[in-house]
């Protein structure tokens, strides 16, 4: 089984290097047959590369000891669920599904445009061929899944932290969205190499983007609410170099979404469009470096490993390559229209951009400047979370209000007077909101207060705008349908405010208390009350449970258990807290016991009242229903490309 | 499992070769890239589609108040002639090829006058979709000279 899994991936080696080569050949030197043997060369990429992950996946589906990656991460204990998740809980399988979805992403994009964009496609399968060899390469020489070993009696088992139902979903999520960056890469690099950086390698590309900015921004959220449940610290993003490695491609790529429609409409800004194209990808690449390199300090350190060298050096390669590629067809990047207004949609496009190039950047720095001050001083210096949250708060805010100026100014160039009738519903919510809650106590943390009250701006204007927009149209789905990317990103707008409310009510005003409590006694915390109930052990077969209970009353009555596993297998601690959701107050009661004792019935805890996160899940949802209206294919815009590719017969 | 590892391989190399094993002697192994006119096609196909679209947007930001009347008369007519210049671009491309795209077209006749009050706009003038399927196409009337 091993030898055909080596096999394959050997395999997909010589046909990434194939692609690569023959395909660059095949464009420069304008042979057809090369670049459909190139082409297919691709196709079977992805075909040996499936071939691959089916070996690794019936390993571990039948607990197949003899490979080395199977015992380093399964045991027979493990659920099939779990056990197959194992594919991507470890440094070698995770690198395996890159390839997978790499390789079916490039052939899916490639078998979709190679009629109407033969010239481009000719130039994007070399650029596939070339990531794919990377990744290929790093999985036949420096770290195969594949190695074998004499089968022990039982594995080692999956890291408790990671059997969990947000861990199946979570990693392949974001790879997806990783991986889903390198479409628009190729295909800009393509439209690059070939000279023809007109408007269909960003039609083409549409929507790839989309999904995977989609892909990555879910992915974020299910990493997010997996912290929040199993981690046990209490909160939900703990700006973790790993963490922040997702949401810099995240970032970049929202940039690129909001300023490729610039481009589109006035054929403006194409040379900051292939920088963010480039940003995006290589940060996906460089995240993947910090999650596998174990370069830096963070909480994902299961995943450390040696592969690093080879990732840095891919980093760099790939950015040299992208920045001489943007640099030699600058001439043909040339803008043919200028700004013509500081007050118009464009501009505001223009000052979102700048601001989420700025945040990204920032968190970039926050990131690389432990690894600088290693390198100079041979010292580490960490960046903590005040950091972070000063730039989240100074870039973050304007954004949200950007957020909510942009759709209702017009584009080319909007008036102040208008400016002014159009907002005025919208900034009389805002106030009204604010004076609301400053009456309601909510003054007591400012940025919050800014935070609610630019939502609720925010929230007026997307209703203001689908109110006019029916009424100019007479319907609000005909409305939706005559431009989904639009509503659809008005939805997702709506997913981010929700996601900011979210954000400050449980960062700002969330209530802390710690205490040592002997059986009977009792805390206060909020409203609510904590009685101590004892300790438990249930003694299983791979794990010792310890459970301190605490009998709870206040705005509901009921009991809540927080404590400790203790695995056997592998021999790892696993803290368990207690979660419970109060639907009409919007909060959650959040329960850490530190330390039990059994024999005394002594706990330590920490008790957190949580307002309104639940509305970052709930966001996520809403978040998944804009893009999907905005990923939903359109037929007349299909017409009209085709009608835009193919020439009218005379 | 070696056997199903070499299978893997030449199947692969067969699907790889198989653009040469079909045509070994093409007479044409030349990527069928567009021509410097299908290229100019594409590039004022562009531009139309981007003036109409410039011109939807424009009508829709009026409809719903984000857009003042005077600017509104301010920017149509510029937005118009450009449409209208790139569509007889495009025309002329299709009927002639290079020698007429760099045509330009006379100035329009001048945007009707402004309405006496700015709080009822005009209705205005219907526009037709961007990047109309030729069939489903709606090109505006020739400007009168």
């Amino acid at each position: 089984m091993a030898d055909l899994g080596r096999a394959a991936l050997v395999v997909t080696l010589g046909l990434s290097v194939y692609a690569l080569l023959a395909g660059a050949v095949a464009a420069r030197a304008n042979r057809r047959r090369l670049a459909d043997s190139a082409r297919n060369a691709l196709f079977c990429s992805f075909a040996s590369t499936l071939v691959a992950a089916a070996v690794l996946a019936v390993a571990l589906a039948r607990h197949d000891f003899s490979f080395s990656y199977v015992a380093s991460h399964t045991n027979r204990a493990l659920p099939t669920a779990y056990a197959l998740s194992a594919f991507w809980g470890g440094q070698e399988g995770s690198l395996l599904l890159w390839l997978l979805i790499l390789t079916g992403y490039g052939a899916l994009a490639v078998a979709l445009n190679r009629r109407l964009l033969r010239d481009l496609t000719a130039w994007v399968v070399p650029v596939f061929g070339g990531i794919a060899t990377f990744f290929a390469f790093v999985l036949v020489a420096v770290a195969s899944p594949f190695g074998t070993q004499t089968a022990p009696f039982d594995g080692a088992g999956l890291t408790p932290s990671l059997q969990n139902p947000y861990m199946v979903a979570h990693p392949p999520m974001l790879y997806l969205g990783y991986v889903g960056l390198s479409v628009p890469f190729a295909f800009a690099a393509g439209a690059l190499l070939s000279g023809r950086t007109d408007e269909r390698w960003i039609v083409a590309t549409r929507r790839w983007t989309l999904a995977a900015w989609t892909f990555l921004g879910f992915g974020q959220l299910l990493g997010a609410h997996w912290a929040y449940v199993e981690v046990g610290w209490g909160g939900y993003y703990a700006w973790d170099p790993v963490e922040n490695a997702a949401l810099m491609p995240w970032l970049a790529a929202t940039a690129f979404l909001h300023s490729v429609m610039i481009q589109e409409r006035k054929g403006m800004l194409k040379v900051w469009n292939m920088v963010l194209v480039a940003l995006a990808f290589e940060l996906s690449v460089f995240g993947t470096f910090l999650t596998r390199s174990g370069v830096v300090n963070s909480i994902h350190s299961f995943a450390r490993s040696s592969i690093g060298p080879w990732f840095l050096a891919f980093v760099v390669i790939s950015s040299l390559f992208s920045l001489a590629l943007i640099m030699w067809r600058l001439p043909l990047l040339k803008a043919r229209t200028r700004l013509e207004s500081a007050l118009s949609r464009e501009a505001t496009f223009l000052y979102n951009n700048l601001l989420l190039v700025a945040l990204c950047l920032t968190i970039l720095w926050g990131v690389l400047f432990p690894i600088l001050t290693q390198l100079v001083k041979g010292e580490t210096r960490t960046i903590g979370r005040p950091y972070y949250d000063f730039f989240l708060r100074a870039f973050g805010l304007p954004l949200l209000l950007l957020m909510g100026i942009g759709p209702l100014i017009a584009w080319r160039k909007a008036s102040v007077r208008a400016l002014a009738r159009t907002l005025a519903w919208p900034i009389a919510a805002a106030i009204a909101a604010g004076a609301a809650l400053v009456a309601a106590g909510a003054g007591s943390s400012r940025p919050g207060l800014i935070a609610y009250t630019f939502s609720a701006f925010v929230l007026a204007t997307i209703v203001v705008e689908l109110v006019r927009g029916t009424r100019a149209t007479g319907s609000v789905f005909a409305l939706v349908a005559r431009n989904r990317r639009r509503y659809g990103g008005y939805v997702v707008h709506a997913a981010v405010v929700l996601l900011a409310i979210g954000i400050a009510g449980s960062s700002a005003y969330s209530t802390t208390v710690e205490r040592r409590l002997a059986l009977g006694e009792t805390m206060h915390v909020a409203g609510y009350s904590l009685t101590n109930r004892g300790v438990t052990v249930a003694r299983k077969p791979n794990v010792t449970e310890t459970r301190a209970h605490l009998a709870v009353t206040g705005p509901w009555s009921g009991s809540i258990a927080s404590g400790n596993n203790d695995y056997v297998n592998p021999p790892e601690p696993s803290r368990e807290v207690g979660i419970r959701t109060d639907w009409a107050r919007a909060e959650d009661l959040y329960v850490i016991v530190d330390e039990a004792h059994p024999r005394t019935n002594l706990i330590y805890v920490e008790v957190l009242v949580k307002p309104l996160v639940n509305l970052i899940w709930v966001a996520g949802l809403v978040f998944l229903v804009g893009s999907g209206i905005a990923l939903w294919p359109d037929a007349r815009e299909q017409r009209r490309l085709v009608t835009r590719l193919v020439p009218a017969a005379p | 499992m070696i056997v199903a590892g070499l299978l893997l391989a030449v199947a692969a190399v067969v699907l790889v070769a198989l653009p040469f094993l079909r045509d070994p002697a093409a007479r044409d192994d030349r990527l069928d890239a567009p021509s410097e006119a299908e290229e100019r096609r594409l590039a004022l196909v562009e531009e139309r589609d981007r003036a109409l679209a410039a011109l939807k947007e424009l009508e829709f930001d009026h409809r719903t108040g984000k857009i003042a009347d005077g600017d509104y008369r301010e920017l149509v007519g510029p937005l118009r002639r450009a449409a209208a210049s790139a569509l007889r671009a495009l025309d002329a491309e299709a009927r002639y090829g290079a020698a007429v795209t760099a045509f330009e077209p006379p100035d329009l006749p001048p945007e009707p006058a402004p309405p006496p009050d700015e709080g009822t706009p005009p209705t205005p003038a219907p526009v037709p979709e961007p990047y109309p399927p030729p069939d489903e196409a709606t090109v505006p009337a020739p400007p009168q000279e």
